[in-house]
């Protein structure tokens, strides 16, 4: 026993032997380069075939969960009017594994529900769906179109809106003498939530995201709600703007006055605070409603959603957070019988009926989005029923009206979660008082151009 | 001191330790028999219990699959483990040849670089080989690995020479000294590399998650990884309670048959471990 | 004739791992190595960029943070793993030890338990206003801490997390090493009236100290590399002060920046060579017990 116990020598000849690898490995460079297979976007056009006579068997991917089930139900319905399509509907972890799928693109599925945050960064990968799409394009929101296109193409087929909506205490409300009719813009809001604190001292109303991630999600709500988002259509960064300039100091001053409830989202404190009426409005997309419907207790009934306030007087009174299309890989391999299963679940009616209407998961109805098509999104038709535990009210209405009023945005870059470690902590430190709405900007804009731009 | 009676302060401090240790698991497991909502509203309390999750969960993943496929893969992947590995390490620690250490260096660097790095180019040939979604996939890549050859190695260093020396007089061949000599004195290193090698086959996800993309083929962690994406990361979505009652339920069970074997079979492992043969 | 066979020997006992090396391992490690040159997010185009990615990680703020963050988990980690760990299975060695067989069963099956469900816990638990060590903290008299929200306490408290799950990796890495160390020794010793604790240093510190450099080298890789820990307790936060290495990589293949996240990659396998290295060397006893 007389040697080291790994032995220094092993380990210094062992790192010689790497390098002379890593010479070998050059040369077999020449024969394995990443890239150069390259197609230029295939454009998927209409199948020919009729109903009945389309045929064959497609698979597809799906995020699991509730939403996996509400589709399983949806795809039976679409087998009824298309009986020769076998769907073999999977439940995959979509986020570890489509981008690599479809970089490799072997066994790809024809079809996959994917967040309209990644379409943009492999469109490559996907059929440019433009032509399809045509017929629908002018009764579809315009910010799904917008966050689905690149360079002119469509890559998604859009599937659902996320409104964000004013949810507030109605009991709290009324007892301040507050009409939340009246809170027509975000002024109107903080001077609400100072005469709620002066009778009630312990409330903190507004919640204030504390996620660096939600929190930039929300952030773009907000500017989606003025026309713009973090970059334009041509990846130009516009975080310099009197929009972002106008939300931070909002934040700001909310903050200064002790407005608000910095929590994690529905996170203990979050959901306790919500609860002992110590927060009375989330402004947040239509997705919370499962709060009041499934966390909250106290409260449960209390709850009501509005329009989001405007941002300026008259100004667009929602802004979408999130969502979702269906996307069909370049390499499917029956690309036409993806697509009218997605046109059946997005624009038929007895599709988009079984998705939002009242199913075995959902008795209700799905009320945590809605359609991104109008017609489907019709006030006076809902889809989903009210919901007891916003007292009844009848949420379909006011979420389709807030949605049809949510202004075009632009594709997400590919980037976009990776600057959640500069935009979305600095909110955080604006939150708690650590920055400036100017050092915001600034600071985020500098370190997302370098790191994340100029390295595109 | 191994020899000596552990002090009253000792077992104080074991017990104090070995509830600290078990208690995330009493909180899974417990947890995973409440209301899904009531996990994240009250998730230190227990109040009612019922086995919702549970129902749920066996409706809705296929965790049965996911048991035999996890258990073929442990079975052939750890058995080509068990014999490829120790003669490796036995080469590595009682042999010199030419090129021994730049070949201990290869050996590391699988050991060293990231899997998240791999991915992408591994699935590129997978691809090539036309073996996406298949047990070879889950298999091959991976198997005769670096981390049990380097503790192998270790482990076989500490037997001295002689030993094999004495061997090689009595006329054994090198294979018959291996099987012989070395192999019935490293019995606790083997043990260890048996429940280690389980246990890295049983939780490991990275690749197969990317490697199988249909029912039939998923592992126990990647119906896990498939359940989870909805609580981890954004959380965006409407039913990450329900969800999170699941998880926990299919967490539960998960753990269940390495627990169940290990508490039944805890002494044989770890006697195992210390049956120690060699005289100093 | 034999010692033609002695010669080949150990090429034949090593050629398994490097039949499946050469089928499994070459490719997908030239493949990344080239990435580490070039600009490319998984389409056709694809930019020879040379030392590029390189420089950009050694002179961004954000990667020395990573590495940084994770050579103070390292700190909090290894060196208590190995001290714990040691303690731990001399104890559970111990045939003397009444409940044994629980303390087995309870410090090694946190290493049987799916990381992303019991990361959870930790969430929970150490919740500022509503976990229960603050709680408890609370009842003697102590204030609230905020473990998972202040970068101060956000590191000690994902390295209790890696701690509770992979001690018992530990614990039977030692185990076997301890088998080594053969009853007589302790006996004689003792009968030289050497201490408990002078036995301990000089008996069985040396015989374990191949399972510990192994230990070491491991748990160095693991720790660096770590990132489904953080990534699902704190995402990072707050302000970056858990984002590991691994996490810090995972972001850029995650967002399939592939060639920043391949560079990344070789310059970890780099740090945890060199760390590994200096470990195994300060491991080296300074003479050999015989």
């Amino acid at each position: 026993m007389t040697t080291s116990p790994i032995g220094r020598r092993g380990f210094l000849k062992g790192a010689l032997g790497v390098g002379a690898l890593a010479a070998t490995g050059s040369l077999a460079a020449a024969c394995a380069a990443p890239g150069g297979t390259g197609a230029q976007p295939s454009k998927l056009a209409a199948p020919a075939a009729s109903a009945s006579s389309a045929k064959g068997e497609i698979t597809i991917w799906n995020r699991s969960g509730d939403l996996f089930k509400v589709f399983d139900a949806a795809i039976a319905k679409f087998r009824e009017a298309y009986p020769n399509v076998k769907v073999n509907h999977q439940a995959v972890d979509i986020d570890a594994k489509l981008a690599n799928t479809l970089i490799s693109g072997t066994d790809v599925p024809d079809g996959s529900f994917w967040d309209d945050a990644k379409i943009g960064g492999q469109a490559e990968h996907l059929f440019d769906l433009t032509d399809l799409i045509a017929p629908y394009k002018d009764r579809t929101s315009a910010y799904k179109l917008s966050v689905n296109t690149v360079d002119g193409k469509i890559y998604g087929v859009p599937w659902d809106l996320d409104p964000g909506l004013l949810w507030y205490r109605e009991d709290v409300l009324d007892k301040a003498g507050i009409d939340p009719a009246t809170l027509a813009t975000y002024d109107d809001l903080l001077k609400a939530a100072r005469t709620i604190k002066e009778k009630d001292p312990k409330t903190k109303p507004i919640h204030l995201e504390k996620t660096p991630f939600l929190s930039q999600l929300w952030l773009e709500m907000l500017a989606n709600q003025q026309g713009t988002s973090l970059t334009d259509a041509q990846g130009k960064l516009r975080l310099d703007s009197e929009e972002y300039r106008r939300i931070f100091a909002w934040i700001q001053g909310a903050v200064k006055d002790d407005l608000v409830t910095h929590a994690p989202y529905l996170e203990q404190t979050d959901v306790n605070t919500l609860d002992n009426g110590q927060q009375v409005f989330v402004p947040w997309a239509i997705w919370w409603s499962f709060a009041p419907q499934q966390l909250l207790k106290n409260t449960k009934g209390k709850w009501r959603a509005a329009p989001l306030p405007a941002w300026t007087p008259g100004g667009a009174r929602s802004g979408a957070m999130g969502g979702s299309s269906f996307i069909i890989p370049a390499k499917a391999k029956n690309p036409e019988l993806a697509w009218l299963l997605y046109e059946f679940l997005c624009f038929k009616e007895p599709g988009y009926t079984a998705v939002y209407g009242p199913n075995d998961v959902y008795p209700g109805g799905l009320s945590t989005s809605i359609p991104s098509y109008t017609p489907a999104a019709d006030p006076a038709k809902p889809l989903f029923k009210p919901i007891d535990a916003l007292g009844g009210q009848d949420l379909w209405k006011v979420a389709v009206e807030a949605g049809a009023s949510i202004p075009a945005a632009a594709p997400i870059p590919w980037w976009w979660a990776q600057s959640v470690d500069y935009l979305g902590n600095n909110m955080q430190r604006l939150m708690e008082g650590k920055m400036s709405p100017d050092q915001v900007i600034s600071d985020s804009a500098e370190k997302i151009q370098k790191n994340l731009i100029d390295r595109s | 001191m191994s020899r000596n009676r552990p002090g009253i302060g000792q077992y104080v401090l074991l017990t104090l330790l070995a509830i600290v240790f078990l208690y995330p698991i009493w909180w899974a497991v417990s947890s995973s028999l409440k209301p899904a909502a009531e996990i994240i509203a009250s998730p230190l309390s227990i109040g009612e219990l019922t086995l919702d999750n549970y129902r749920a969960m066996f409706a809705d993943v296929p965790i049965g699959t996911g048991f035999l496929n996890t258990a073929l893969v442990l079975l052939v992947k750890g058995g080509m483990t068990m014999v490829f590995c120790p003669l490796a390490g036995y080469a590595f620690a009682k042999y010199d040849f030419p090129f021994k250490n730049v070949l201990f260096g290869v050996v590391l660097l699988t050991l060293m670089l990231p899997t998240l790095v791999l991915i992408i180019p591994l699935l590129l040939e997978m691809s090539a080989l036309g073996w996406v979604n298949t047990y070879q996939a889950l298999i091959l890549p991976g198997s005769v690995d670096a981390f049990s050859i380097f503790w192998m190695r270790q482990t076989i260093a500490a037997i001295p020479n002689e030993l094999i020396d004495a061997g090689r007089v009595d006329g054994a061949g090198e294979f018959g000294i291996f099987y012989k000599v070395v192999l019935p004195v490293i019995r606790p290193g083997l043990a260890a590399l048996a429940v280690l090698t389980t246990m890295n086959i049983y939780n490991d996800f990275v690749w197969p998650v990317v490697a199988v993309n249909d029912t039939e083929h998923q592992t126990l962690q990647v119906v896990l990884a498939t359940l989870a994406q909805n609580v981890t990361g954004n959380r965006i979505g409407a039913d990450f309670a329900t969800v999170w009652g699941e998880l926990l339920a299919a967490g539960s069970i998960a753990m269940l048959p390495l627990l169940v074997i290990f508490v039944l079979l805890q002494r044989h492992f770890i006697n195992g471990i210390l049956a120690g043969s060699v005289k100093g | 004739m034999r010692l033609r066979s002695v010669r080949l020997t150990p090429y034949l006992f090593i050629a398994p791992f490097f039949a499946v090396f050469g089928a499994f391992g070459l490719y997908p490690l030239i493949y990344a190595l080239q990435l580490s040159f070039m600009r490319w997010r998984g389409g056709s185009q694809a930019r020879w960029v040379g030392f590029d990615n390189y420089l950009y990680l050694l002179t961004s703020p954000e990667f020395w943070s990573s590495l940084g963050n994770s050579a103070v988990m390292w700190l909090l980690i290894v060196p208590l793993q190995i001290v714990a760990g040691l303690g731990g299975a001399v104890l559970l060695a111990n045939a003397k030890l009444r409940l044994r067989g629980f303390f087995r069963v309870a410090f090694i099956v946190p290493f049987v338990t799916p990381l992303v469900a019991m990361a959870q816990v930790w969430i929970v638990v150490f919740d500022q206003d509503y976990g229960l060590v603050n709680y408890l903290l609370n009842l003697v008299g102590l204030p609230d801490v905020a473990w998972l929200t202040s970068t101060a306490w956000s590191k000690p408290t994902l390295a209790l997390l890696f701690l509770w799950k992979t001690t018992g990796f530990a614990i039977i890495i030692l185990l076997a090493g301890l088998q080594a160390v053969p009853g007589g020794v302790y006996e004689a010793a003792s009968l030289d009236g050497a201490s408990r604790w002078r036995q301990f240093w000089s008996i069985t510190v040396p015989l374990v100290r191949r399972s510990m450099a192994f230990l070491v080298v491991i748990q160095t890789l693991a720790v660096f590399q770590m990132f489904t820990e953080p990534r699902v307790v704190t995402e990072g936060g707050p302000y970056g002060s858990t984002t590991t290495a691994g996490l810090y990589l995972y972001d850029h293949i995650n967002a399939s920046d592939l060639g920043t996240g391949a560079a990344n990659s070789f310059l970890l396998v780099l740090l945890v060579f060199g760390l590994s290295l200096v470990s195994v060397r300060m491991l080296r006893p300074k003479d050999e017990v015989s």
